[in-house]
């Protein structure tokens, strides 16, 4: 796609995000904030499966020790929830590069089921901790975010706060992925012996996509533990790994948006869903959502295994080859 | 119980798990060595003969029928997950089968969460309630049926891979696909089997361990994943993943007896880590 | 650069051994590099030839013996800190970077040279900017060396083998090297690819490059060398001028299996 129509769309996204709020209702606003929320979750997870090749299930783990960290430190009053959401990053920068130094030597499925693994004692972990995290019932009562005297209380402030966020890290990862570093990233997940023999310290550059990509996970984490004001084990676990994975596949992981379409897709997918089939069925729980992700994510892979977004470079791709055989 | 007999009991209990990951460790290894699919619907299948047999008996029918009957649907719902969602896969490739079995997994699960709810169920022992008594623990029939499985499905399957045509064809076929086809074995078809053994195989152990550990639409995934490190450990060999297994259950029981129930699952997932990380090392080093 | 660096040999190869297992792939390799020269390895299929180029440039571990580029003990340490001093490599199956354009390729050689970080390029900032636009200009320079300049934005799936070997080249050339290793570079080439490809090597050699290089193409390797060295099952058996080894008795036998 050349630059400027690419240059347009985006001018045209970042104006539909900044006038929806004022067409809709709070409704919307909520699901648009999850979308922002997941979004940036799920395109920092697309740059450490897809573009560096690291298949890490533990992501949603650090979206959720973010949230706990800060909620943790807000609710004893130990730190308000704009330090105690850096206190967490800090906190989970911390611990997946321990964590990962280690794991990261792991290839292929031994990294999937490895990282699985921590998922699943993360997961166990917060729930046994009863004193700490409020065990298995999560956290209530989590005081709203506040900075500089400005207290985010509305749908409406965390709408832009959490687009903030979601644009923000989609910005720096644009402009990562196209330097040296984002071709040593893609370098290494195409072929480790050439990308070692050009001088890139593969275990290096392992290490600190991981680390970032959870970072970047874990402020998210923050942001919405304060904008729901409570927090549960239950929600970073095994379903929103499989949500995730939903918008991963469905966006498509070759360009670095696509997740945040797939993030667009599956949470207005699964309103929907609550909507028509709450009728009919008893309950509409995460697990129950499994069930339509499951099976999307199976046809999806099937049938177009680059996802919305590589059917979407695949019409404007037409436009490139004119340009290749032009101008290069 | 003095240490010695709660030791012995957790021994009992750890070997009775075990025993079940092995048998699971095997349903993913069939299916692995022939066609390098990881099936993460494996749990499921053990979760679904326990669960099918509970509603058919729920709904009139002796144990009996209700467990063949189980098991064939079981059986049925693998292969018609090989047919339906690895066959037409275009672009083949370890990481998509496996999100796809992850995929169908969630389906399952969230299909019998829908159906039956999410209460825990059970079943009667075989049985009765007959227990013998060995070195100051209480063994229960069941438990005796589980250890009994366990050795019918190792010496089964031995017996089969070693010793008939059909059985040393799958191993063929698993080590060399192409030269295996040029001696006009399909594989697609022996990978049918392996799923209808594995689904088979799944069903008849979740039954098994039913009446002792109940059951309920999650077992199925820390089942699954438990089987999944004992075939890593063991090395996908039969014998392996008995080992392997009946040491991970082993560790289980002491560590839920002694340290902390509660904790029970975080042992084996934390020993597989460790396991993947140590095994990444020993190979690294002979470079 | 202190005098005795610039004076001795460029590649220093000591007793250099490696096995896998049972398997002896090299076995107590011993030669030495002049800087400016063109050396040649050459041996039966089997003979360890790659294995030998992969463990000088760090990929594999050696055994035993050592390894010295510029007086510098470079044996053991890992590939990556063997590239940042210097050595620069092709591979016999190319290894390209399928996501990445041609350009883009070469680019990556000229990671050891740039020093810009995550932060300074996820913020845009100018000096990373600046970097980013020096390698490219040095890269469409590593491709004009190749003559393939016109190819600079197409994905690598398109392009031939010949031009896939080329891009190879390039990418090592972007390192800036002080030794260029290439494994069988020939390969698969057909006759005026070869001739193109020899004609390289010297443009390079005249800017001053040390030259390594393994292959099995013998015209290729008769006419470009100044120095030959011969491999057979791991063992070094036979060293000196391409006509020396062409009549060498151990060569000719390595290779037909009998005495002529």
């Amino acid at each position: 796609m050349n630059i400027s129509l690419r240059s347009a769309v985006w001018f045209l996204i970042g104006i539909t995000i900044l006038t929806t709020p004022l067409v809709t209702g709070s409704y919307v606003i909520g699901v648009m904030c999850f979308v922002a929320v997941f979004g940036a979750i799920a395109v920092s997870m697309g740059v450490l499966l897809e573009q560096a090749g690291l298949f890490s299930l533990a992501h949603p783990t650090w979206f959720g020790l973010g949230a706990y960290v800060s909620a943790i430190l807000a609710v004893r009053g130990i730190a308000p929830p704009w330090l105690g959401s850096i206190i967490g990053a800090i906190f989970v920068a911390c611990s997946s590069f321990i964590i990962g130094a280690p794991l990261l030597r792991l290839r292929g499925y031994y990294l999937a089921c490895a990282t699985f693994g921590l998922l699943l004692v993360v997961e166990i972990g917060l729930s046994q901790m009863g004193s700490l995290t409020g065990g298995h019932e999560g956290l209530m009562g989590i005081p709203p975010l506040s900075i500089a005297g400005f207290t985010f209380e509305t749908d409406l402030h965390y709408y832009y706060l959490a687009w903030a966020l979601c644009l923000g890290c989609l910005w720096f990862l644009h402009n990562m992925m196209r330097s040296r570093i984002g071709r040593a990233i893609k370098a290494f997940s195409d072929s480790e012996p050439a990308a070692s023999s050009m001088g890139i310290n593969v275990a290096r550059y392992r290490l600190k996509v991981f680390v970032l990509t959870a970072v970047m996970a874990s402020l998210a984490g923050s942001l919405y533990t304060f904008y729901l004001r409570f927090t549960q084990p239950g929600i970073f676990g095994f379903p929103l790994l499989v949500e995730l994975t939903t918008m991963l596949i469905i966006g498509g992981g070759r360009t670095l948006y696509g997740p945040l379409l797939g993030a667009f897709v599956v949470l207005w997918m699964r309103e929907l869903l609550h909507l028509y089939l709450g009728m009919i069925l008893p309950r509409m729980t995460a697990e129950v959502d499994s069930i339509f992700f499951g099976i999307l994510i199976i046809v999806i892979l099937i049938f177009m295994p680059g996802g919305l977004a590589g059917w979407v470079d695949r019409i404007f791709g037409l436009r490139r080859k004119a340009i290749e055989r032009v101008g290069g | 119980m003095n240490l010695f007999s709660q030791t012995i009991q957790y021994a009992v209990s750890g070997i009775t798990g075990g025993s079940i990951y092995a048998v699971i460790g095997i349903c993913w290894s069939l299916v692995y060595l022939i066609s390098k699919v990881l099936n993460f619907a494996s749990g499921e299948f053990v979760m679904l003969g326990g669960m099918l047999t509970w509603a058919f008996h729920r709904a009139g029918l002796n144990l009996a029928a209700s467990g063949i009957l189980a098991t064939a649907s079981t059986t049925f719902m693998a292969v018609l997950l090989e047919r339906v969602t690895i066959r037409p896969v275009r672009r083949p490739s370890e990481m998509t089968f496996m999100m796809i079995t992850i995929a169908a997994a969630s389906v399952i699960k969230g299909v019998v969460l829908l159906t039956w709810g999410s209460e825990t169920r059970s079943l009667d022992p075989f049985f009765g309630n007959q227990v013998i008594h060995f070195l100051g623990a209480t063994i229960t029939s069941q438990v005796l049926c589980v250890l009994g499985l366990l050795a019918a499905v190792t010496l089964g399957l031995s017996l089969f891979l070693n010793r008939t045509l059909f059985g040393k064809a799958l191993r063929a076929s698993a080590v060399n696909q192409t030269g295996a086809r040029l001696m006009g074995i399909d594989p697609s078809s022996f990978r049918l089997f392996c799923f209808g053994l594995a689904g088979a195989l799944g069903a008849v152990t979740g039954i098994t361990i039913t009446p002792i550990t109940f059951t309920g639409y999650e077992v199925g995934m820390l089942l699954g994943l438990k089987g999944l490190v004992a075939a890593i450990v063991g090395g996908w060999t039969i014998g392996g993943t008995v080992i392997a297994a009946v040491a991970l259950g082993l560790l289980e029981g002491f560590g839920a007896g002694f340290i902390s129930a509660g904790l029970k699952d975080v042992f084996a997932l934390l020993a597989m880590i460790i396991f993947l990380i140590g095994m990444e090392r020993w190979t690294y080093h002979r470079r | 650069m202190s005098a005795s660096v610039a004076d001795g040999p460029l590649l220093e190869v000591e007793g250099l051994s490696k096995h896998f297992g049972g398997i002896k792939a090299v076995q107590e390799v011993t030669f030495g590099m002049e800087k400016g020269s063109i050396v040649s390895m050459i041996g039966p299929n089997g003979a360890g030839k790659s294995t030998f180029i992969n463990v000088v440039s760090g990929l594999y571990e050696p055994n035993a013996g050592n390894v010295r580029l510029l007086g510098e003990d470079i044996g053991g340490i890992p590939a990556h800190a063997v590239a940042a001093k210097g050595l620069g490599r092709t591979f016999q199956l190319e290894e390209l970077f399928e996501s990445l354009s041609v350009l883009e390729n070469v680019m990556v050689g000229g990671h050891t040279r740039s020093r810009s970080g995550v932060f300074t390029c996820g913020f845009s900032r100018p000096s990373a900017r600046r970097e980013e636009k020096r390698l490219r200009d040095e890269a469409m320079t590593c491709l004009e060396e190749v003559d393939l300049t016109q190819r600079a934005c197409s994905p690598i799936s398109k392009l031939p083998l010949g031009e896939r070997k080329l891009v190879g080249v390039a990418r090592a050339l972007a390192m800036k090297p002080k030794l260029l290793m290439l494994d069988e570079p020939a390969g698969g080439l057909a006759a005026h690819e070869v001739d193109q490809l020899i004609r390289l090597v010297y443009r390079l050699k005249s800017r001053g490059l040390t030259i390594f290089i393994v292959e099995h193409n013998m015209p290729f390797v008769m006419s470009l060398s100044e120095r030959v060295v011969v491999l057979d099952e791991g063992k070094k058996i036979a060293e000196g001028t391409p006509d020396e080894v062409r009549n060498n008795k151990e060569v000719i036998k390595a290779y037909l299996g009998e005495e002529i």
